[in-house]
């Protein structure tokens, strides 16, 4: 087994969604007029058949919210793929992350927790998610999508911490050699210490099954109703 | 590590301290497996713990994961074993996780024997839900993105193909002509998707299409001012320009057609009604109408081609629209007959199967006549594809033909191809009328180095070998019913012959028994004389005194 020092050392990559496909995700919650909208979904903003004004438009009219929400919807959109930090320079290696899960779609709340490799990118979290249904048993085909999406946001904000901290980074240590080497040793934040993790065996111990496992709760109108009330106060 | 149960069990050497060995199934394909050893196929599959690239991706990583799985699965064989049980137990990411599970299952290393998967969350999670405005409200919606422009295409239009299957049982409309090709003629407003067909503006600089209301109410897009638009009325563009002919005028129209072939200022003056534009098109929507053009410019025809045309207008116009016989072109010929008119042209299109002509009336006598009549009927395209036909046919019956037309040898002159016969004297004259009209109207060159002349000859040569061929047929077979017919004769002959005989020999018979009945009776009379004779001579001899009187007697005796 190499020591970790001599790992074979890949060229950076232009930044990327750490996964198979090159989405974005995007949380809409905006207010106009009284109107609430609220959504969430990914967008491909490398697509040249996806306008944002068309969606946007299309949006507006299907859901007959008010013409103000139009623009509002643009200019979300166009910040969050704006700040994909296309062209920066990203963190190559692996970099294993923990990953939460803690949503709820409708009458199923969804309690899971895993860990995933930023720098694979053959991840799907779709794919993910459909295996996760249909291990568990969920049938409201909302829950997928929405469990990817969850994925999602948590794997953008991770890369976007890693390449301001690479930046930072590189800033700092503007004198010697800058973006050549990372010292491994490092980590940022959100990765967890490889070393520590797979030093003995990759079998949990049997007590930590449980918290890695997916944990399903199905609700009843009635529970729906009154978290639905506080939401909407609290947000 | 524990004792694992071994998949390779030898029941004979079991030693009393050991556990049970249980026998697992797995596939034969996987038969390379083994506990203690990471095969070249698993090094294959799953290259990413062997590159070294990294700490969480060894080769002991590897082999912990496919163990653990693998006896997870062997805890209880008859039970699906699901990745997400297994991803519970270990560290490492799931989606590497995900693929050695995988790697396993199909290798059938695990869940072999375990039941097929439950079918039921596959079919919903395809299933598109649409849901009509916000759903309660407007809340969040966790669609995905993906799935929204796919809604526009289905709501807007019909095309082709783009049938987003809403749910199971809903198909995919079928595009029509109308659907298809229609968007191609029918312009849609680039702001609202409206169809523009009453009047649109039109974006000078750029090929940009606003309906009317929209160009109203101002949307058309940034960048654009009014005065860039331009109004363009779609007026319905009928193909006749809204004239209507009357009978008479069509038949004063032919009338007039005939007469001044090419003067379209005459033909117009004759219809005093229609312009000169009408005309010509009136005339092209005809359906005989393009010949008569195409026979204006050709100018030279024999008498009888023209005396067919003038002879078709009167029952034409009669009949014009309504019923007309039909004539079918290949229809009746079986392709053996050629029209050497056009008979090298390039296959095209015939404009229309039925072609409505009046009847041939008078049936001629050769075949061949009657052929070089119709084809001066039609169009030359007809003609040239009728020729196409029949050439093919050609080239199916025999290899010859199919050598000349398809290959690129040519030495054939005409008629060397079969026995004369007296077909080939009719085609002959036909040939002579044909050739001038023929060689003075190469339309079309095929695209082939074959020259004209001789494909021409071939092609005549073939058409008259092709009738010879049938014409002696023909006479083979006279010649067998004339041998037929004489043998009856000659056997109904011999029948009157036999009776004659047989009657003469009845005769005879007759005749000998009578013959032999007459005997008989002239012994019986010549008995009964010398009875008699004696009975007079017994009675006396008194009567010797009278001498004449036994004179007499002896007299009429002897």
């Amino acid at each position: 087994m190499k020591s970790p020092a001599s790992a074979s050392w890949k060229a950076p990559l232009k930044f990327r969604m750490p996964a198979a496909e090159n989405l974005v995700p995007i949380r809409l919650d905006i207010e106009v007029d009284g109107q609430r909208y609220k959504d969430a979904f990914t967008w491909n903003p490398y697509d040249p058949d996806s306008e944002v004004v068309m969606f946007a438009k299309r949006t507006v009219k299907d859901l007959k919210l008010a013409p103000g929400f139009l623009p509002q919807i643009v200019q979300f959109i166009q910040l969050a793929t704006f700040r994909s930090y296309a062209g920066q320079d990203m963190y190559v290696g692996d970099k294993i992350v923990p990953i939460k899960l803690d949503l709820r779609v409708d009458h199923t709340v969804i309690r899971d927790q895993f860990l995933w490799d930023l720098n694979n990118f053959d991840s799907d979290p779709e794919e993910f998610a459909r295996t996760l249904c249909k291990d568990v048993g969920i049938e409201d085909p909302e829950v997928g999508p929405a469990i990817a999406l969850a994925i999602r946001e948590q794997l953008y904000e991770i890369a976007i911490q890693n390449v301001t901290s690479a930046r930072e980074n590189r800033i700092n240590k503007k004198g010697r050699r800058a973006a050549e080497h990372f010292p491994i040793s490092k980590p940022s934040g959100a990765a967890l210490d490889l070393m520590k993790l797979f030093r003995s065996s990759v079998v949990r111990k049997r007590k930590e099954w449980d918290y890695y496992k997916p944990v399903l709760d199905l609700l009843s109108n009635e529970d729906v109703d009154a978290l639905e009330a506080k939401e909407e106060r609290s947000g | 590590m524990e004792n694992k149960p071994r998949h390779d069990p030898n029941p004979d050497s079991t030693r009393p301290e050991e556990p049970e060995l249980d026998l697992y199934t797995i596939p034969s394909y996987s038969s390379w497996f083994a506990w203690n050893d990471i095969h070249e196929t698993e090094r294959q599959a799953l290259k990413e713990f062997f590159e070294g690239s990294s700490i969480s991706r060894t080769p002991k990583v590897y082999k912990e994961y496919r163990d653990f799985i693998i006896n997870k699965y062997r805890e209880d064989p008859s039970r699906r074993l699901t990745f997400t049980e297994v991803r519970k137990s270990l560290i490492g990411d799931v989606t590497l996780l995900h693929k050695v599970f995988r790697f396993l299952e199909t290798w059938g290393l695990i869940n072999f024997v375990a039941p097929p998967p439950p079918r039921q969350g596959s079919d919903s999670d395809d299933r598109v839900r649409v849901e009509d405005g916000a759903p309660n409200g407007v809340r969040v919606v966790a669609t995905p993105n993906s799935l929204r422009p796919l809604l526009a295409p289905v709501v807007k239009g019909k095309k082709s193909g783009d049938g987003v299957e809403e749910s199971g049982v809903q198909l995919p409309h079928l595009a029509s002509y109308s659907d298809v090709f229609g968007d191609l003629k029918r312009l849609h407003c680039a702001n609202c998707g409206d169809n523009c067909d009453s009047g649109y503006y039109e974006y000078k600089k750029v090929n940009f299409v606003v309906c009317v209301k929209c160009f109203k109410s101002g949307n058309y897009g940034e960048g654009k001012s009014m005065d860039d638009f331009e109004l363009k009325d779609c007026s319905e563009k009928s193909a006749t320009n809204g004239v209507v002919w009357t009978e008479e005028e069509t038949l004063l129209l032919l009338d007039s057609v005939m007469k001044h072939w090419d003067d379209w200022d005459l033909v117009a003056q004759n219809v005093q009604t229609k312009s000169k534009l009408d005309c010509i098109t009136k005339l092209i929507e005809l359906p005989f109408g393009e010949s008569l053009i195409d026979s204006a410019k050709g100018g030279g025809y024999s008498s009888s081609t023209s005396m067919n045309m003038i002879g078709m207008k009167p029952v034409c116009l009669t009949s014009s629209e309504h019923q007309e016989n039909i004539i079918n072109e290949d229809q009746g010929y079986d392709g053996t007959i050629e029209n050497e008119k056009n008979g090298d042209s390039e296959n095209q299109e015939p404009p229309s199967k039925k072609k409505r002509t009046a009847s041939i009336s008078d049936a001629d006598s050769s075949l061949m006549k009657q052929v070089a009549r119709i084809s001066t009927m039609v169009d030359p395209q007809i003609t040239a594809a009728a020729a196409e036909a029949a050439v093919a046919m050609l080239s199916d019956e025999m290899s010859c033909p199919r050598e000349i037309f398809y290959g690129d040898q040519i030495d054939l002159t005409n008629g060397s191809l079969s026995p004369t016969l007296r077909a080939d004297a009719i085609g002959e004259s036909e040939i002579q009328e044909r050739s001038s009209p023929s060689e003075s109207q190469e339309i079309h060159l095929k695209n082939s180095d074959v020259p004209l002349p001789l494909r021409i000859r071939a092609a005549v040569a073939t058409g008259l070998g092709a009738a010879a061929a049938r014409a002696k047929l023909l006479a083979l077979q006279e010649e067998r019913e004339i041998e037929h017919l004489v043998a009856t004769v000659i056997e109904a002959q011999l029948k009157k012959l036999q009776s004659k005989v047989k009657h003469c020999e009845d005769a005879e018979l007759l005749m000998e028994k009578e013959y032999a009945a007459i005997d008989e009776f002239k012994e019986h009379i010549l008995g009964e004389r010398i009875n008699i004779l004696r009975t007079t001579h017994n009675t006396g001899t008194a009567k010797l005194l009278e001498p004449s009187s036994v004179q007499s007697q002896t007299g009429n005796i002897s």
